[in-house]
């Protein structure tokens, strides 16, 4: 089954084109996609509400579609505007899906999906988005049109430009297209409840060196929830050896991995009314329960965790980094405190000059990632 | 591959083309940074005789050899970070080696410049069972950390052929993969972080022992970066439990292309074997003779289909694929009935390339991925290719990548024939490149592909891969001239097109 999109879903040369006048006038250039994560991140130079420093936006909305689609090959090629959704369902309708199982907040597209490196419940299990990009194009800081990777499962001609595109928050390019790898949907998935103590993540790290066919696990308040995944044969010998509740039902996983699940409504509420911040916390699974307080929920078999907390960022920061993590803001910062786990020393340095290589005039998403990758001589020279 | 005759020859003699004068100024050069080098290491880590320097010549891809300035072997961080601050300070070209199994001369050395030989880097530092990783320094051999592993029911995934004698460091740098990347990936999948050094001297940690880190997925960059972006000094990998059942199915079929067209529809039914790979019957019967594993000898093609998990899935798995293999009119359908016959029958395929190696005096080895639905259609244009250039191809690969290895069987010692075979090489990876694949799937380009780099890529994308090698190299001081080609080179290369391969290149230029 190969789809072909129509051409008029086709509008890299606009893009391009647009890039290509920001160059010009050395004008910052905010990229947007499906708007799903614009409360994501910092705010950014680019980010003005009265866009009062002259920056643009560059809506990726009109370059969508899937460009082929062949289920044997297990590749996809789709245009960075495609929405999930779509997505999503064209992979479903052939017995497919994306092995790391990204958020679908409202509107999300494809580009945006992957620019946040956005993976979900499957993550620890299957891999993540960039493990599962094989090529990419990409418009770079130099209106350049440029192709890595391709479509084929093992490349290794050029460094892995598609890979570092892959949370990069589009401030190393605009993607234009991108191939991922997808795989076979399990025929059988079931989520298994359990009681857990609070806050008892060391109960997942025994499970997680297993062959279990694994391919959720979560703790919420004193429930630990496992999804299997797999042939009915395998699920079904894991669901008796593991033991607890069985759900048919998985629609809990979409709910934590969407941001609609009770605890993150409730976290919108709080940081609306009363200030608090939400946190995602990314460890080694077996990193001890962290000295933060506030509200807590784990996910990826306690690799990721989320926090609900008044505690500032910058205890936040400390805390994580002790634990070897890093910590990112997930709500709109009541201060000007950094959204990022902020870069310090020689791999600020390399990361500031890798930001250069892709885009020396630092137009794309300026200010929105890393602030401490965007203060350049290059930047003053562009400003001049 | 470098049709690239001027280059090899110029190398490998070391002085006697040199001039006088040149000759005599490169071994004060040599005596010069051995001296200074000696004051960073132990005297006897530094090598600098022509008898000590002649095993590091090349590495896996023998037909290029050069010889280093000097090689110097450190054995602590510290010593890398002085010797990577000396190289710095006085613009002196480094190669990192590591066992020196590598097919695209990425370990070539450099003949103004130092190779840093990472073999005293041999320690696993810690295994942590309960945690599923081990860190380890780069000089360790992957099989080495699936031994050390096992006992605690775990094992390092990525099991590249040569995985006896390859480095973890070697490895990081290829992105290479194995008979089972199929379904667990290649190395930058199961590599979780490295401590590197960087041309400055500094020391840095990228990646994390989570999911993901801070700022830019800078491990992307560095696995698969061929040593040119940085040294790494420690590797941080994941470990995964061992499956509990493996079994071993192998198909024969009457043609290659009915094979190939099997793997396709094993994929279809939504089935992911842990390995999935071909042998043609020069290959079958080469990789018989040598290890006298039990392969059917008088087959087109062999499919060896590895399902691997927990035991219900894995007999469920078995049968689906014995009913894909019949379905594609397979002759014969074998299941490997204990795990000794399981081994063995994968000893065949693990020691194909050095069997093939048997049955001519040299074989080149090509490593083009393409999309599974053009296998057919490859290997029937290079049956064809081998026909007209009197050279013969086994085929021997990871079928369910894509990921071809033809071994073209030559013998160096009659005139022209390294060239006919280096032309016959380069016009399949351009096949590969024209039919939606890529030049090299896990080997590498090093310096032997450097030439169909500019058939793969356009100047902008090469000038793009520059400026990253820039941001960690500025100077462009390690393993300078190989992985990328610069623009110049390209130019030169549509030249040789034209004129099949006569013009001879100038000597590299560094970048
Ligand atoms: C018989 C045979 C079978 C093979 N089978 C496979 C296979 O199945 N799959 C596969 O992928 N490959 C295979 N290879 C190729 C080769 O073994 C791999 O590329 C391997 O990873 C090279 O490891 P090495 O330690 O020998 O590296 P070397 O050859 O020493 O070096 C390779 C590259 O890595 C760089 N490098 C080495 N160490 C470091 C370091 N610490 N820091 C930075 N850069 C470094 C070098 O500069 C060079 O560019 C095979 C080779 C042979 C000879």
């Amino acid at each position: 089954m190969t789809s072909q999109a129509m051409d008029n879903n086709d509008d890299s040369a606009g893009l391009i084109e647009q890039v290509q006048q920001a160059v010009d006038s050395k004008t910052p250039v905010t990229v947007s996609g499906g708007g799903s994560k614009n409360a994501l991140g910092n705010q950014g130079a680019t980010q003005g509400s009265d866009g009062s420093d002259g920056s643009t936006t560059l809506s990726t909305l009109a370059h969508q579609g899937i460009i082929s689609y062949e289920p044997t090959e297990l590749v996809v090629t789709v245009r960075a505007g495609t929405r999930m959704v779509q997505l999503n369902e064209a992979l479903a309708a052939a017995g497919q899906m994306l092995p790391f199982e990204p958020p679908v907040f409202n509107g999300a597209t494809i580009g945006g999906v992957l620019a946040c490196g956005l993976s979900g419940p499957r993550r620890p299990f299957s891999g993540s988005a960039r493990d599962y990009v094989l090529g990419t194009r990409v418009i770079n800081g130099q209106a350049q049109d440029l192709a890595f990777g391709g479509e084929v499962m093992k490349n290794v001609a050029g460094y892995d430009v598609s890979r570092v595109q892959v949370g990069a928050w589009g401030t190393l390019g605009v993607l234009l297209d991108v191939s991922m790898k997808v795989l076979p949907a399990p025929e059988l998935e079931l989520t298994l409840v359990q009681h857990a103590n609070q806050g008892d993540l060391q109960a997942f790290v025994p499970l997680v060196r297993k062959p279990l066919p694994l391919s959720g696990a979560m703790l919420i308040d004193d429930t630990r929830y496992l999804r299997l995944s797999g042939s009915e044969a395998a699920v079904r010998s894991a669901a008796a050896e593991l033991g607890g509740d069985v759900l048919e039902d998985n629609s809990l996983w979409n709910s934590v991995r969407d941001h609609t699940h009770a605890f993150f409504r409730g976290a919108k509420q709080s940081v609306e009314g009363e200030g608090k911040t939400l946190w995602r916390i990314g460890v080694a699974d077996f990193a001890p329960a962290l000295e933060l307080s506030g509200e807590w929920l784990h996910e990826w078999a306690g690799g990721q965790r989320w926090l609900l907390t008044e505690m500032p960022a910058n205890d936040v920061y400390r805390v994580v980094a002790a634990a070897h993590g890093h910590a990112m803001r997930y709500s709109v910062g009541a201060t000007d405190e950094p959204a990022f786990q902020p870069l310090e020393g020689a791999m600020q340095n390399l990361q500031a000059r890798v930001r250069d290589s892709f885009d020396p005039l630092r137009l794309f998403n300026r200010g929105r990632f890393h602030p401490e990758l965007d203060v350049s001589s290059n930047v003053e020279a562009a400003r001049a | 591959m470098s049709a690239d005759p001027a280059f090899v020859t110029e190398a490998s003699s070391d002085a006697s083309i040199l001039s006088q004068q040149q000759a005599h100024q490169r071994i004060a050069r040599r005596e010069k940074a051995a001296a200074e080098l000696s004051q960073l290491v132990d005297p006897q880590a530094v090598l600098w005789s022509i008898e000590q320097l002649r095993p590091y010549e090349s590495d896996g891809l023998t037909a290029m050899k050069a010889t280093p300035l000097l090689v110097v072997l450190p054995e602590t961080i510290e010593q890398v970070q002085a010797i990577m601050r000396w190289a710095h300070s006085t613009q002196t070209p480094v190669v990192a080696r590591g066992a020196g199994t590598g097919l695209s001369g990425g370990a070539l050395p450099h003949e103004d410049g130092i190779l840093l030989g990472l073999a005293k880097f041999n320690q696993i530092l810690e295994l942590n069972p309960e945690q599923g990783f081990a860190r380890v320094q780069p000089g360790v051999r992957n099989l080495a950390i699936s031994d050390a592993a096992r006992p605690h029911g775990l094992y390092y995934a990525p099991d590249p052929s040569s995985q006896i004698a390859c480095t973890i460091g070697g490895n990081v740098a290829e992105n290479s993969g194995g008979v089972h990347c199929l379904k667990y990936g290649l190395t930058v999948h199961n590599v979780l972080a490295v401590t590197i050094v960087t041309i400055e001297g500094d020391l840095l940690d990228v990646g994390s022992p989570g999911h993901d880190s801070a700022g830019y997925d800078l491990m992307a960059l560095l696995t698969g970066s061929e040593g040119m972006l940085a040294v790494v000094v420690e590797v941080r990998v994941k470990l995964l439990p061992v499956p509990p059942v493996a079994k071993l199915v192998m198909a024969a079929f009457d043609t290659v292309e009915a094979a190939g067209d099997a793997v396709g529809e094993v994929i279809a039914q939504g089935i992911i074997p842990a390995g999935l790979e071909l042998m043609d019957k020069p290959a079958i019967q080469a990789a018989e003779a040598f290890a006298k594993c039990g392969y059917p000898t008088d087959v087109a093609a062999l499919l060896l289909c590895e399902l691997d998990g927990i035991e219900e899935e894995v007999n469920a798995q078995v049968a689906g694929v014995s009913k894909v293999f019949e379905q594609a009119n397979a002759s014969s359908l074998h299941i490997a009935a204990t795990e000794e016959e399981r081994l063995l029958l994968w000893k065949g395929r693990k020691s194909a390339f050095p069997a093939v190696g048997r049955l001519a005096p040299d074989y080149y080895c090509i490593d083009g991925t393409i999309p599974r639905k053009q296998l057919s259609h490859v290997l029937q244009q290079m049956e064809q290719w081998s026909a007209e250039y009197k050279l013969p191809i086994a085929n021997v690969f990871h079928a369910g990548d894509g990921n071809l290895h033809p071994l073209i069987m030559f013998d160096a010692g009659k005139p022209g024939e390294l060239h006919r075979t280096e032309e016959l090489g380069s016009r399949i990876l351009q096949l590969c490149v024209e039919v939606g694949g890529t030049v090299t799937g896990e080997h590498g380009v090093g310096m032997e592909k450097i030439n169909e780099m500019c058939v793969q890529f356009d100047a902008n994308t090469l000038t793009q891969f520059h400026s990253v090698k820039a941001a960690f190299d500025p100077d462009g001081l390690l393993n300078p001239g190989k992985a990328v080609p610069t623009l110049q080179r390209c130019a030169e290369f549509g030249a040789m097109h034209v004129h099949h391969g006569e013009l001879k290149f100038p000597e590299l230029d560094r970048f």
